[in-house]
Parts: C-alpha cells; sequence; structure tokens
C-alpha cells in the first residue's frame, strides 16, 4: 500500500469520529499550549535579556574584580549577597555590607600595561550625602552618580552628547529624565544648562586612641575637634543632555552620570585617607576591537584576577530563565504524559470498533504492517491537529495577553514577553507527532496481529 | 486450475482436539463455478480459507496455477491475495461511512496499482453491477442487494483469477438474491472466473458447474455437471 493512501485512508477514519478525534487531540494540545507558551516565554525573556544587556554593557566590556563572589561564583558556589566564612585579606573593602577582597595596585597595574586592553575606568564609588537642583533649590534630593559610559550611550530628549566615544566635560552631568517629574520640570530644554549640586559628605577619619593623646597634646582640644569633624563639599555641575526614559537601560534612567575625571576625584576626596583610598572593588576594562574579551578574561585568571564579560552577564540572567522555562516545560511534558495515555485508550477502543473493516482490509492482501502503520498515521494525525490547536490558542492568547502582560510588568514600549518564533514551534509539532506515533504503537500492533478469519466470524 | 490435497486442519490439543478438515482432496478447473456445500460447522468456511491462503491447515497442499500457497511466506501469500483473489461475504463488509467509490477502490490501494489506473477500473466494476450512479454516495445508504453489489464491484475491481462467495445471497431476499446471483455467475461465464460459492442452499448450489458436498470436514460427494451440460467451458488462465 502506498504512504499516500495509507495517510489519505487514516485521515479518513479519523473525520468518521470527528468528536473522539478532537477531544483526543484536545489532550494533546493543552501540552501543546502550555509547552508552546514556555518556549515563547523562554524565547521573550531571552530577547529581553539581550535587550538589557546591550543597552548597558558594551560586549568589548569585561568587569574585572579580585573577588569571585562579585559574579555570584564564589569557592562555595555561593551567590552575590550570600556570604559565609571567608580567608582574611589586608586589602578587602567592605562593599554593600559585604566584605570584598579589592584590586591591589599592582593588580590594577597589570591590567593596564595589556595590550589588548585600551581602557582601564575604576568603578568609583562617588556617594552623594544630597543633591540639589537649581531649578527647585529648596528640596535636597538622594542620587547614585555613574561615570558616564561612552561606549553605551542613553538617548538623548534634550541637549546634547558629546560625538564619538569622547566623555562629556568635567563640570557637566546627564540628568534622567525620570528625575525632571519628580522635580516638576516641564521645559526640558530650559533644564539644559541648569546647576546641579552635589553636596558630598567626608566622614572624619578614624583616630587611634594614641592619636588622639598626640593630637590633643599638640593642638588641645580645639585641634581634635578639627579631625574629627565632618568635612562638607559642594560641586556644582551644568546639566548637559537629558536622558530618555528607558527601561532597558537601567543607569540612563536612576542615575546622574558625571565625567570620569570629576568621578576619581571625588572618588579620591572622598576615601582619602581611609583604606578605601584609591582601592577598586572592581574596574570596568575595554577590551581592543578584534579581540575576544574571553581571552583576556582566561589570561587575567592566570593572575588571579577574575572577569565576567557582557556574555557573562547574559548568562546569569538565562540562568535564571532557562530555570523557569524548565518548570513550565516540565508541566507541559506531564500534560503530553496525560494525552499519551488518552491516545492509546482511544486508538485501542477504535481497533475494536474496526475489527471487521481490519479483517476485511488483511482478508484482501494488506499487510500486517501497512495495518500499522495505518494506525499509527491516525496517531500522527491526532498528534499534528492536537499540536496545531494548541499552538495556534497559545499564540492567539500569547498575542491578546502581550500588550496586558507589558503593561503590568513594566517591560517598556516594544517589548513583549511572549515571543512566537516559528522554529521552535515547528520542532514541538514534530515531537509531538512523534509521541502520539509513540502511544499508538501498541494499539497498531494490536491491529496488525488481528486474525482476518476470527475478525470476520460473523456467526 | 486449482489443485487441494491431502488437506487436513485441526484445532485445540489433545482431548480437545478438533479436526475441521480431514484429508480433504479435490480438484478445480478454471473458470468453474463451484459451490461448496454443507451445513453450518461442516467445514466449509475452513476451506474456503484453506484454499484462499487465509488460513494454513497442518497438512496437504493447495496447488493454484502450479503454485502450492501453503509454503508461501506470509508476505507472499498477503501478495498472492490481493492480486489474484477476490472476497465476498454474507454480511457485505461494505465501510458505510466510506464513500463508493472508496469502498471499491481498497483492493487496487492494498495490491498497489497507480493511482492514475484506478478511476478507470472503478468505473467499470461499478459499471458491470450497474452502480455507476452510486459513485460518490455513501455506502451506507445502499440497500441491502446494492451493498452486496457493491462488493461485487469491489471483488472484481482488480480482476481477480478467482473469487470466493461465502453465502452471498444469505441476507438477500430472493429477489434482490437472484439478482446477485445472476451478476456472479454472468462474470464467471463472461471473464472466465472461477467462481468458488460457499452455501447451505441447495438451489444456489444447483446453478454451479460442480457441487462439493462437505460433512463432518470430509467429502461426502462431488457432482460436476458440466459432464452433462455442454454450456460450460474450461478455460485456461
Amino acid at each position: 500500500m502506498k504512504i499516500t493512501d495509507t495517510i489519505r485512508r487514516a485521515g479518513r477514519s479519523l473525520r468518521q469520529a470527528k468528536v473522539r478525534t478532537l477531544l483526543t487531540s484536545l489532550a494533546i494540545a493543552v501540552g501543546g499550549f502550555t509547552l508552546t507558551l514556555a518556549l515563547a516565554a523562554g524565547a521573550g525573556s531571552r530577547q529581553y535579556a539581550d535587550k538589557i544587556i546591550s543597552s548597558n554593557i558594551d560586549p568589548q566590556m569585561l568587569m574585572i574584580a579580585k573577588d569571585k563572589s562579585l559574579f555570584g561564583e564564589g569557592d562555595a558556589g555561593s551567590t552575590f549577597g550570600v556570604g559565609g566564612l571567608r580567608e582574611y585579606s589586608d586589602n578587602a573593602t567592605q562593599y554593600s555590607g559585604l566584605t570584598l577582597e579589592a584590586l591591589s595596585s599592582t593588580d590594577l597595574e597589570k591590567i593596564e600595561k595589556r595590550s589588548d586592553i585600551e581602557k582601564v575606568t575604576p568603578t568609583y564609588l562617588v556617594n552623594a550625602q544630597y543633591v540639589t537642583f537649581a531649578k527647585k533649590a529648596d528640596k535636597k534630593y538622594t542620587s547614585d552618580i555613574t561615570v558616564f559610559d561612552t561606549s553605551v550611550k542613553p538617548e538623548i530628549v534634550a541637549g546634547s552628547l558629546p560625538d564619538g566615544k569622547q566623555q562629556i566635560r568635567d563640570d557637566e552631568v546627564v540628568v534622567p529624565e525620570a528625575f525632571l517629574q519628580t522635580l516638576g520640570v516641564t521645559d526640558k530644554q530650559a533644564f539644559i544648562g541648569s546647576t546641579v549640586t552635589l553636596h558630598l559628605a567626608k566622614m572624619p577619619t578614624q583616630l587611634s586612641e594614641s592619636e588622639m593623646q598626640d593630637i590633643i597634646a599638640r593642638e588641645g582640644l580645639a585641634g581634635l575637634q578639627k579631625y574629627t569633624q565632618v568635612e562638607a563639599r559642594d560641586v556644582a555641575l551644568k546639566v548637559r543632555a537629558v536622558s530618555k526614559q528607558s527601561v532597558t537601560s537601567l543607569s540612563a534612567s536612576s542615575a546622574l552620570f558625571i565625567s570620569e575625571n570629576t568621578a576619581r576625584e571625588l572618588s579620591d576626596y572622598l576615601t582619602k585617607g581611609t583604606d578605601q583610598y584609591r582601592s577598586y572593588v572592581s574596574v570596568m576594562a575595554l577590551v581592543k576591537a578584534g579581540t575576544d574579551p574571553v581571552t583576556v578574561k582566561e589570561a587575567l585568571a592566570k593572575d588571579k584576577i577574575y572577569a565576567m564579560t557582557a556574555k557573562d552577564a547574559q548568562g546569569i540572567l538565562f540562568t535564571i530563565v532557562n530555570l523557569i522555562q524548565g518548570i513550565v516545560i516540565g508541566f507541559g511534558v506531564l500534560a503530553l504524559i496525560a494525552s499519551i495515555f488518552g491516545i492509546i485508550n482511544t486508538q485501542y477502543i477504535s481497533v475494536l470498533e474496526r475489527t471487521q473493516q481490519i479483517g476485511l482490509m488483511k482478508a484482501l492482501g494488506m499487510r500486517g504492517r501497512d495495518v500499522s502503520k495505518l494506525f499509527r498515521y491516525e496517531a500522527a494525525w491526532i498528534g499534528f491537529l492536537g499540536g496545531a490547536i494548541g499552538a495556534l490558542l497559545a499564540w492567539g492568547v500569547g498575542m491578546a495577553l502581550n500588550p496586558w502582560i507589558t503593561d503590568t510588568i513594566g517591560l517598556g514600549e516594544g517589548n513583549y514577553l511572549l515571543v512566537f518564533q516559528p522554529l521552535p514551534i515547528a520542532i514541538l509539532l514534530v515531537s509531538l507527532i512523534v509521541v502520539a506515533v509513540l502511544a499508538g504503537y501498541f494499539p497498531a500492533r494490536k491491529a496488525s496481529k488481528l486474525d482476518p478469519i476470527e475478525a470476520l466470524r460473523t456467526e | 486450475m486449482i489443485e487441494v490435497k491431502n488437506v487436513t486442519k485441526t484445532y485445540g490439543k489433545k482431548e480437545h482436539l478438533f479436526t475441521a478438515l480431514k484429508d480433504v482432496s479435490f480438484t478445480i478447473p478454471s473458470g468453474t463455478s463451484v459451490a461448496i456445500l454443507g451445513k453450518s460447522g461442516s467445514g466449509k468456511s475452513t476451506l474456503m480459507h484453506a484454499m484462499s491462503g487465509l488460513d494454513r491447515p497442518q497438512a496437504g497442499e493447495v496447488v493454484i496455477d502450479g503454485q502450492d500457497i501453503l509454503r508461501l511466506k506470509a508476505k507472499e501469500v498477503d501478495k498472492f491475495r490481493a492480486r489474484t483473489i477476490g472476497f465476498i461475504f454474507q454480511s457485505f463488509f461494505v465501510q458505510g461511512n466510506e464513500s463508493v467509490s472508496d469502498n471499491v477502490s481498497l483492493p487496487l490501494e492494498i495490491a498497489d496499482v497507480a493511482r492514475s489506473k484506478r478511476k478507470a477500473k472503478i468505473q467499470a466494476a461499478l459499471e458491470s453491477v450497474e452502480l455507476l450512479d452510486k459513485l460518490h454516495g455513501k455506502a451506507k445508504n445502499l440497500s441491502g442487494g446494492q451493498k452486496q453489489r457493491l462488493a461485487i464491484a469491489r471483488a472484481i475491481v482488480n480482476e481477480p483469477q478467482i473469487i470466493f462467495a461465502d453465502e452471498p445471497t444469505g441476507n438477500l431476499d430472493s429477489v434482490t438474491g437472484e439478482k446477485v446471483e445472476d451478476m456472479l455467475f454472468g462474470y464467471n461465464k463472461e471473464k472466465g472466473v472461477t467462481l468458488i460459492i460457499v452455501t447451505h442452499d441447495a438451489d444456489l448450489a444447483a446453478k454451479c458447474d460442480m457441487q462439493i458436498n462437505i460433512k463432518d470436514g470430509q467429502i461426502e460427494s462431488i457432482r460436476d455437471s458440466r459432464a452433462t451440460k455442454t454450456t460450460g467451458k474450461v478455460r485456461v488462465i
């Protein structure tokens, strides 16, 4: 029997039992629906994560640190934020409540001397006590302060940015659009050129008892007061540009951008006299174009200096996405397993119902193999139908829900959680067909083994 | 020519042993119409199954045109049935949900007849049983007599050399039964096809060239009416 004839006959048998066919394929459709949504959510999340990474990190950028735990790959596999018992190091620095080993000056030198690294920028910690804006001078605000990243430029709604990879001037600042809303500023153009003042407060130097006694002996109590007083400094900056509100560009929406020189100067000022002076937990290094950041990362690892590439950052995000996707896929697979029993059951009933038909076909010389094929193709049709219904339903639901999801979890315009790609759906369909055919194996075998004489006995 | 030689078929084992056919031998020339006559349980159906390759007796030979079909592999037997044998059953076994045309198409599909040749064959078969006008109708909408005619069309569509008919008129009234009989004998005479009818109806058997009486798995008598008639013609295929 020709395959096309078998497929046609299989399709016809199914059409003759429409309700049963539909119900059986609906069981598969549940699995297909869940799996399609899981795949779409995975694809969407990865796209979104990709977008976030690329709008925040230059692919050639390496984040370099002495302490692996900063990247969530500590010795005990502890993730960022989870502490543990660690060996003491003279070079350790407090960072976000964690004790992290900072890069020593020799480490920094090693990095800077590398020929494949174009530029090294330490991650300066500039903590302003408060920030004031000339446009609303009566109020004090707090804000994160970051170095303007020349490699990943933010979008601008007012003002301008320097061309190419140039830094902004040392007395300039880029303000996020969101800040203007808080300030109640509506005329963005007029905001350009206005003054932003960073109020820095330097904590007094920690003195030991003997040092204190020395000072009192030398300069008296007044002298001691001078040493332990909080030192303050105001830095006035001019607004150069207003960066556009973007969901994917994290720093551009939430921090003031200052020039690298200013950041270094302020960081030095704040840490001078402390053990954190010129000691950085991490530095950003720009790898020269044409060199794979991974090779630099591996070379640095030999010196016990650790780095994270943009891809690694992506990997961390993807791990979470993959885990969640895996869980949803697990549920889909469970639904599929349930549907397998449905197919086996229906096909068995179908074989019983069509005993005479099978007997006739075998009497007319149809091979047992072809009879088995007929039933397996029927199962394949059911799998295809179920998969198509599930995928189509998932697509419809996804398309309808996407705007709402984007709105609810704030993905930002143009970003969707559920992204339907044709290839994974096609692969899914094929695997559903395979699963259905496997489920139809036993009923098909029963049909092929049927004795035509028994099947056609009418007495 | 069909030669049945010393065919013995048993069911069960030891004390439950039942002999359905006991050392049965006879010869049927090609183009003959034969009635295998016997009561229910006499072994006539078992004999038909053995002669058509549906069943394998424990002993004996069924030689059709020089080939012992009992020695063939399962695959070859299936092929043999698909190419040389047509079946007609008492309960028709037409597929009610399928169209008349699809019912007739089944043997052609099984015998791997090219799709381009099928349409003409189906039409010719339906025409000879006067059902061409029902080509696209559903088989379940046919009357009993029409269903059996459809079964005849299905049996002859691939131009078999032998047609086995198991009580072909058993479920039909005498008028429609007669029409079906006429068609079967007409086809037998016209195409020189060997027609083997299994029946307990003595009137139907009397219309055949040859009557083989079976009782308790053994041949009781064989009567060859062609010896006395002049109408029967022997043709070698």
